[in-house]
C-alpha cells in the first residue's frame, strides 16, 4: 500500500544500534515462570488484606462471592489469578474498601496492586498485565493530573510500536483506484477510543489479507491483472524483462521504496531485494521475481508499524523523537495520510526539531483547506459515540420517520460548525440549542410530501369519490422534522430548538438514541457517560454474576422498572449511573423531547376479550448530579438540559474532556507523568477563548507526545 | 517385496511426508484397516436464533415435567426436570429438518441447553461458540477452532460466512483462535476459493504462486531482522508478524505437495461464487466446505450464515423472501407468509445445503465406511434460541456421529437451567472435544448464575455412545 508507508530516516534493522541504549519498557514484566514471591505477599500483601478485606471477604461471609483468605500467594499454582486480578482492579479502582470503611494510604494500594501486577506476570497471564493494564484513565485520580499536587512526576511514556490503523489502510488505498482491497485491520469492537497503540500486532489471519492485498496492488502496478491498454509503471517495467540488469531492478526497488516507505533504501537493502528478484525468477518467471520485489516493499514492517521509539536525543532520563518520527506522528494526529512533502522537508532540513517547529507544522496543516483533517471529527465521534444509534435497531411502526443515519449526519455536521468557528469549544458542544434537522434530506422529503399532496389534491378534482376511497397520502416516513419536535421542514438550517428542550450533542437525538434501547431509553447507560466521560468517574463492568435485565413489566416506567437496581447488591454501582441517567427521560428513545410517558397497561377490547392499550401517565425528568467537585454544581437538577448546562460549567468536566482529548491524541491514557501536559492544554484551551485548536496544539507540541522514557 | 498394502501404507504414512500427505494416507490408511481416520467437524451458524418450535420432531412433546418458577427473572413456565430421551425412528423431523430424514438415524435433536455466560440479545457473536461473554473481543478460543486445533490440517479451521453485502470479503464475528485473536470468515466465495484452491490453479496464477516461497523466506528474515532490535511488548508485537509468516510458509509447502489432490477436488467454479444473491453465496460457500473436508485441506470448517452483529438482518432475497430477517424477528410477514412460516423455509434451505454437503461426504470411501462416518455437523444460532435471545435455552441440531463416538438418532431434551443435571453450551463443547480425543473438562467460561450448586465440569455424558 503506497500511502499508508511512514517511515524513519533509517530503517527497523539499522537501528540495532541506536536501540541498545533504548529501554523498550520502564518497566518490564518479570518472566513467566519466575518463582513466587511469598515474602512479598507475607511482608506486604497479607497484613493490608487482614487489615482492610477480610472482615467481609472471609471463607463464612464470602461477600461477592470472594474468600480472599483461600488465595495462595503463587498464583499458578492456587489458580487465582483470576480472582487476583479483579482483586488489584477494584483497588486501583478506588472502589475497595468500599466507601465508609477506612481507607488505606494510596502508597499501600500501589503497593499491593503492584505485587499482583508482578506475579501475574509470572503465572503467565501477559494479556493481563501488561503494565498499566489493570487501570483505565479514569482510574487515575483527577488531583493528580490537575490542581496543585499534579506536575511532579517524572514522565512515563515508553517507546513504542503503533499498528496503523484502518483509517489510514484505507485512505492508502485510494491511490489504487479501481482496486478492491479488503480492509485487513479491524479496532476492538464497543465505545470509545479504539486506535490506541495498545492495539495488538498482526495476526496470521490479518497478515494474509494484506500479502493479498500486496499482491492485487503489485499486479496493478506491472499491469498483469488483464485490463485493457493498462501499462506498467515506467519504472517498474524492466523488471519483466526476461533479465533485467542489477541496476534495473535497483531502479525499481528505489521506485518502491520511495512510494512506500518514503526513504531511500540502504545498500544492503538493495542487494537483498536484488537476491530476492533472482530467487523469484527462477522459479515464476519475471512476473514472479517483480511480483516479490513489490510485494515485499508492501509489507516491510516500517509499513505497518508506525514507530514511536524516540530515536532522537537522549536527556534527563528521557529521548526526544527523531525528525521523521514526529513527521509521521504530526500527520497522523491530525490526518489518516503519511507526511505531506511540506513536513518530510521540514524532518530532513532540520527544521521540526523543537516544539515551536512542531507547532508551527500543526498551524499549517490546520489552516490548509486542501488537507483533510479526518481525526478532529473522528475525537467527537468516539467521545460522544452518537454514531452508534445506527446500530440500535428500532421497530418503524411507532415513529416510522426514524432515520439513524440522518440523525448521526446532523450532530456530526453541528460538532463540524462548532469546532470551526473555534470558540468556546467545549461549553458550545454541551448548550447549544442549535440543531440541523435531517439536512442531508430535508429537500428531497419536503419535495416528496408536497408532491404527494399536491396529487392528492389533484386526484379529489379528478375522482372525488376515487380519491376519498383511497385516502390521504401516508407520508408520516417522510416527516423526519418531527425527530427535532418541528411542525414542519424548517425553511434553513441550523434551526434554533426551544432552549429548554435542547442542550448540545447529549440532547440530540443521535447521542439519545445511540444510547436507547430497541424499545425504550436506556437510562443506565446514558449516566454512565456522563458520570465517565464529564465528571471522570469509574463505573465497573457488571459483575457476571448479574443477569443484568430489567423485569419485563410494560405496565412501569423506565425508571419505576429500574427501581429493582436499588437492592444493596446493585446500588453501590447503579447510584453513579441512574441519577444522571434518567434525567434523561426527558426524550423518547427516538430522541423526541416529551412531557409525558406513555406505558401499556391490560385492557377489554368491545367484544370483551383481553387486549392491551397504551396509557399516558405523568413524566419524572428529576436527576441528581455529584462529584463535580463544587458544591454550587452538586445537588437535584430537574431535568437533562438542566443538568448537562450546569455540568458544562465546571472545571471538572472541562478537565475531564481535556483528559479524553489526551487519550485520542496520545493513542493511550494518561498517567501521573502527564499531568504537566494536560494541565497546559486546559491553559491553553482557556487563554484562547476556548479553542480546540490550540488545546489540540499544545497536546502535540508536548513532553508526553514528543518525548520517550529512556533510562 | 512380500509388505502388502497396509504394510505399505503404514509405513509411508510414518515416513518424512506424513505431515503433509497425512490427511490423505489417513484415509488410506484406513480403508487399509488401520488407525482410525481423522475426525471433522463442521459448524453451521444460522444468524437470528433458533426457536425451539422449529427443531422439534413430530409427535414429541416437550418434557413437561416441571418444578416450580425458578428464582431468576426472564424465566417462566417453570423449570423442566429430567432428562427425556426418545429415539427418532418413529417421529418425522419437521419441516426445516426434513432435507436431513434421510440419515435420521445420524441426526439428534438437542433441546434444553443454555448459554447464560453469553448474555444473549441479537447476537453472542464469539460467545456463542465460545461459550464466553459476547461482550467485547473474544474471550478464548471458540470450539470450532479448538476442536481445528486438536484435529490438525493445512488450515487448522477453515471459516467461510455469507453477509448480505456481496463486497464483504471477511469480516470477525463468530470465531476465535484464542482470546483477543479473532479468527476470520471469509465471506466472499471466489476468494475463499483462491486461498484453499489456489495452489492448484493453472499457468500464470501457478507461477504466482511458486514464487511466493522466496518472498515469505524473505519477509520473515527481514521481520526477523527487525524484532531483534527490540524487546518487551513491542517486540512481542513483531513477533507475531513473524509467526504469521512462517506459518504461512510451512503451509505453502504443504499446498505446493497437495497439488494433484487439490486439483482433483477443487470445486467447480461457477456463477454462484460471485453472485449477488446470498443463497447463491451461501451455496458456494458450502461447496467449498465440502470440497475443504474432501481434499483434506482442513477438519474444521464453520459456515456462519449471517450470523453475528451486525450481520444478522440478512435478506434471503434467492427464496423470494425479500423481508430482512431482523424483520422476521419481530414477527413481520410477508406476502401472506408468517413469520414462523419466513423462518422455517429458510431454515430448511440450510439444512438443504447440509443435507447436500452429508451426500458429498458420503460419496467419499474411507475405512470401511465413508468419510461422513467420521463426521459431525453442529447446526445452531450466535443468536441461541430467538431473535432477543436471553440463552435460557440453546437449540441445536447434531448430525454425524463423529466415528461412533456421540450417540444418534435421537431427540435428547436435558433439563433445565437450575435443575439437577442441567447442562450448557460450555458442557456441550467439552463433549466434542472429548469426543474428537480431547480430554479437557471444561470449555469457555461457568455460568455464574448457576453458582456451585450444580457441577459444570465434563461434557453432556447422554450424548457419548
Amino acid at each position: 500500500m503506497a500511502a499508508r508507508s511512514h517511515a524513519l530516516v533509517v530503517p527497523f534493522v539499522a537501528l540495532a544500534a541506536a536501540l541498545a541504549a533504548v529501554p523498550v519498557h520502564s518497566a518490564d514484566p518479570p518472566p513467566a515462570g519466575a518463582a513466587p514471591d511469598a515474602a512479598g505477599f507475607k511482608g506486604t500483601v497479607q497484613p493490608f488484606l487482614t487489615a482492610h478485606c477480610v472482615r467481609c471477604h472471609n471463607a463464612k461471609k464470602a461477600e461477592g462471592k470472594l474468600d480472599l483468605t483461600a488465595l495462595g500467594a503463587d498464583l499458578a499454582a492456587g489458580k487465582g489469578a483470576d480472582a487476583w486480578q479483579a482483586v488489584a482492579d477494584r483497588m486501583s479502582a478506588g472502589e475497595m474498601p468500599p466507601e465508609g470503611a477506612k481507607q488505606p494510604d494510596p502508597a499501600a494500594i500501589k503497593a499491593v496492586t503492584g505485587w499482583v501486577e508482578r506475579e501475574l506476570a509470572k503465572a503467565g497471564k501477559t494479556g493481563a498485565t501488561a503494565p498499566g493494564s489493570l487501570r483505565t484513565g479514569n482510574h487515575v485520580p483527577h488531583h493528580l493530573l490537575f490542581g496543585p499536587d499534579a506536575g511532579k512526576a517524572p514522565l512515563d511514556n515508553p517507546p513504542r510500536l503503533w499498528r496503523v490503523s484502518p483509517f489510514i489502510y484505507a485512505e492508502a488505498a485510494k491511490a489504487f483506484k479501481g482496486l478492491t482491497l479488503a480492509q485487513p485491520f479491524a479496532l476492538p469492537p464497543g465505545d470509545g477510543f479504539k486506535d490506541t497503540a495498545a492495539v495488538g500486532g498482526l495476526d496470521e489471519s490479518t497478515t494474509a489479507q494484506l500479502m493479498r492485498n500486496a499482491e492485487t496492488i503489485a499486479d496493478e502496478q506491472l499491469a498483469l491483472r488483464k485490463v485493457a491498454n493498462k501499462k506498467p509503471v515506467k519504472e517498474l517495467a524492466p523488471l519483466l524483462d526476461p533479465a533485467p540488469t542489477r541496476a534495473q531492478i535497483d531502479a525499481a526497488v528505489q521506485y518502491q521504496f520511495q512510494l512506500v516507505l518514503k526513504r531511500k533504501p540502504a545498500a544492503d537493502e538493495l542487494k537483498r531485494f536484488a537476491e530476492l528478484y533472482a530467487a523469484a525468477a527462477k522459479l515464476g518467471g519475471p512476473e514472479g521475481g517483480a511480483r516479490a520485489v513489490l510485494v515485499a516493499v508492501l509489507m516491510q514492517p516500517e509499513a505497518s508499524f508506525r514507530s514511536e521509539l524516540g530515536l532522537g536525543a537522549a536527556a534527563g532520563g528521557k529521548r526526544v523523537l527523531a525528525p521523521r518520527e514526529v513527521a509521521f506522528a504530526v500527520a497522523y494526529a491530525l490526518t489518516d495520510r503519511a507526511p505531506d512533502a511540506e513536513l518530510l522537508k521540514a524532518a530532513d532540513t532540520g527544521k521540526l526539531a523543537t516544539p515551536a517547529d512542531v507547532s508551527r507544522e500543526v498551524a499549517r496543516i490546520f489552516a490548509d483547506p486542501k488537507a483533510d483533517k479526518p481525526r478532529v471529527l473522528r475525537f467527537f465521534r468516539e467521545y460522544f459515540g452518537y454514531g452508534g444509534a445506527t446500530e440500535v435497531f428500532k421497530d418503524a411502526k411507532p415513529f416510522p420517520a426514524h432515520n439513524a443515519r440522518g440523525l448521526v449526519e446532523d450532530t456530526d455536521r453541528l460538532v463540524r460548525d462548532i469546532v470551526a468557528a473555534d470558540k468556546d469549544v467545549f461549553v458550545e458542544l454541551f448548550t447549544t440549542n442549535k440543531s440541523y434537522v435531517h439536512h442531508t434530506t430535508t429537500e428531497r422529503d419536503r419535495k416528496q410530501v408536497a408532491d404527494a399532496l399536491a396529487k392528492y389534491e389533484e386526484d379529489k378534482k379528478k375522482d372525488p369519490a376515487k380519491a376519498a376511497a383511497k385516502g390521504p397520502p401516508n407520508l408520516e416516513s417522510k416527516r423526519s422534522y418531527l425527530a427535532y419536535g418541528l411542525s414542519d421542514f424548517p425553511a434553513s438550517q441550523p434551526v434554533e430548538l426551544p432552549k429548554d428542550q435542547r442542550a448540545g450533542v447529549l440532547t440530540q437525538p443521535a447521542w439519545l438514541v445511540a444510547n436507547s434501547e430497541n424499545f425504550d431509553n436506556h437510562a443506565i447507560r446514558r449516566g454512565k457517560w456522563v458520570r465517565e466521560r464529564l465528571l471522570g468517574g469509574t463505573v465497573p463492568d457488571v459483575p457476571i454474576t448479574v443477569d443484568a435485565q430489567l423485569p419485563d413489566a410494560p405496565h412501569k416506567t423506565l425508571r419505576e422498572r429500574m427501581e429493582v437496581t436499588k437492592q444493596a447488591y446493585c446500588w453501590g454501582c447503579h447510584k453513579r449511573m441512574n441519577p444522571l441517567g434518567l434525567a434523561f427521560e426527558q426524550f423518547d428513545h427516538f430522541g423526541r423531547f416529551r412531557t409525558q410517558e406513555q406505558v401499556t397497561v391490560e385492557a377489554t377490547d368491545a367484544k370483551g376479550k383481553k387486549t392491551t392499550a397504551l396509557k399516558l401517565v405523568p413524566l419524572d425528568t428529576s436527576g441528581l448530579v455529584d462529584g463535580t467537585g463544587d458544591p454550587a454544581v452538586d445537588g437535584p437538577a430537574p431535568s437533562a438540559v438542566e443538568l448537562v448546562r450546569r455540568l458544562a460549567k465546571t472545571d471538572r468536566a472541562r478537565q475531564v474532556f481535556v483528559r479524553h482529548a489526551f487519550r485520542f491524541w496520545m493513542g493511550r491514557d494518561e498517567n501521573p507523568g502527564d499531568a504537566r501536559t494536560l494541565m497546559a492544554a486546559d491553559q491553553a484551551y482557556l487563554k484562547s477563548g476556548g479553542s480546540m485548536r490550540a488545546l489540540v496544539t499544545s497536546l502535540l507540541t508536548s513532553e508526553s507526545f514528543l518525548y520517550r522514557t529512556a533510562k | 517385496m512380500t509388505a502388502n498394502r497396509r504394510q505399505f501404507l503404514t509405513n509411508v504414512s510414518l515416513g518424512a511426508g506424513a505431515t503433509v500427505l497425512s490427511p490423505m494416507l489417513a484415509r488410506l490408511h484406513a480403508e487399509a484397516g488401520g488407525a482410525a481416520p481423522a475426525k471433522r467437524v463442521v459448524f453451521v451458524v444460522e444468524g437470528n436464533g433458533v426457536p425451539w418450535h422449529q427443531i422439534q420432531p413430530k409427535g414429541i412433546e416437550r418434557n413437561k415435567n416441571l418444578i416450580a418458577s425458578g428464582t431468576y427473572t426472564g424465566r417462566s413456565g417453570g423449570v423442566r426436570e429430567g432428562v427425556c430421551d426418545v429415539p427418532l425412528k418413529d417421529h418425522d423431523l419437521p419441516a426445516a429438518l426434513d432435507p436431513v430424514s434421510f440419515v435420521k438415524d445420524r441426526v439428534t435433536v438437542l433441546q434444553g441447553l443454555s448459554g447464560k455466560m453469553c448474555g444473549g440479545g441479537h447476537s453472542s457473536d464469539f460467545g456463542a461458540l465460545g461459550a464466553f461473554t459476547s461482550k467485547g473481543p473474544p474471550a478464548g478460543p471458540t470450539i470450532d477452532c479448538a476442536l481445528g486445533k486438536h484435529l490438525g490440517g493445512v488450515f487448522p479451521h477453515v471459516g467461510l460466512g455469507m453477509t448480505e453485502r456481496p463486497g464483504d470479503t471477511v469480516v470477525y464475528n463468530c470465531s476465535a483462535v484464542a482470546a483477543g485473536t479473532a479468527a476470520p470468515t471469509q465471506t466472499n466465495p471466489a476468494l475463499a476459493y483462491q486461498a484453499l484452491f489456489g495452489s492448484a490453479a493453472g499457468g500464470a496464477a501457478k507461477k504466482a504462486f511458486d514464487s511466493r516461497k522466496p518472498l515469505l523466506d524473505h519477509l520473515a528474515a527481514d521481520v526477523k531482522r527487525a524484532e531483534a532490535s527490540l524487546a518487551g511488548p513491542e517486540r512481542e508485537k513483531l513477533q507475531g508478524y513473524l509467526r504469521a509468516f512462517e506459518t504461512m510458509r510451512d503451509r505453502h509447502g504443504k499446498l505446493v505437495e497437495m497439488e494433484a489432490t487439490l486439483k482433483k477436488n477443487a470445486p467447480p467454479v461457477t456463477d454462484k461464487f460471485t453472485s449477488a444473491v446470498e443463497t447463491d453465496r451461501l451455496d458456494a460457500q458450502f461447496s467449498l466446505a465440502g470440497a475443504a473436508l474432501v481434499s483434506g485441506l482442513t477438519n474444521a470448517v464453520t459456515i456462519a450464515s449471517g450470523a453475528g452483529n451486525p450481520y444478522f438482518s440478512v435478506r434471503f432475497k434467492g427464496l423470494g423472501i425479500t423481508l430482512d430477517k431482523h424483520s422476521i424477528g419481530h414477527g413481520g410477514g410477508f406476502e401472506g407468509k408468517t413469520a414462523d412460516e419466513l423462518s422455517t423455509t429458510i431454515r430448511r434451505f440450510h439444512f438443504e445445503l447440509i443435507a447436500r454437503l452429508v451426500k458429498t461426504l458420503q460419496g467419499v470411501k474411507e475405512g470401511n465406511g465413508t468419510m461422513f462416518d467420521n463426521t459431525l455437523i453442529v447446526y445452531l444460532s450466535d443468536g441461541a434460541e430467538g431473535h432477543h435471545s436471553r440463552c435460557w435455552e440453546w437449540p441445536a441440531v447434531l448430525i454425524g456421529n463423529l466415528g461412533g463416538a456421540l450417540k444418534t438418532g435421537r431427540y435428547l431434551e436435558l433439563p433445565g437451567h437450575g435443575a439437577k443435571g442441567h447442562k450448557h453450551i460450555g458442557n456441550l463443547y467439552t463433549t466434542f472435544l472429548n469426543a474428537a480425543g480431547d480430554q479437557r473438562e471444561t470449555f469457555g467460561q461457568p455460568d455464574q448464575i448457576l453458582g456451585g450448586d450444580v457441577d459444570q465440569k465434563g461434557g453432556v455424558a447422554e450424548l457419548l455412545a
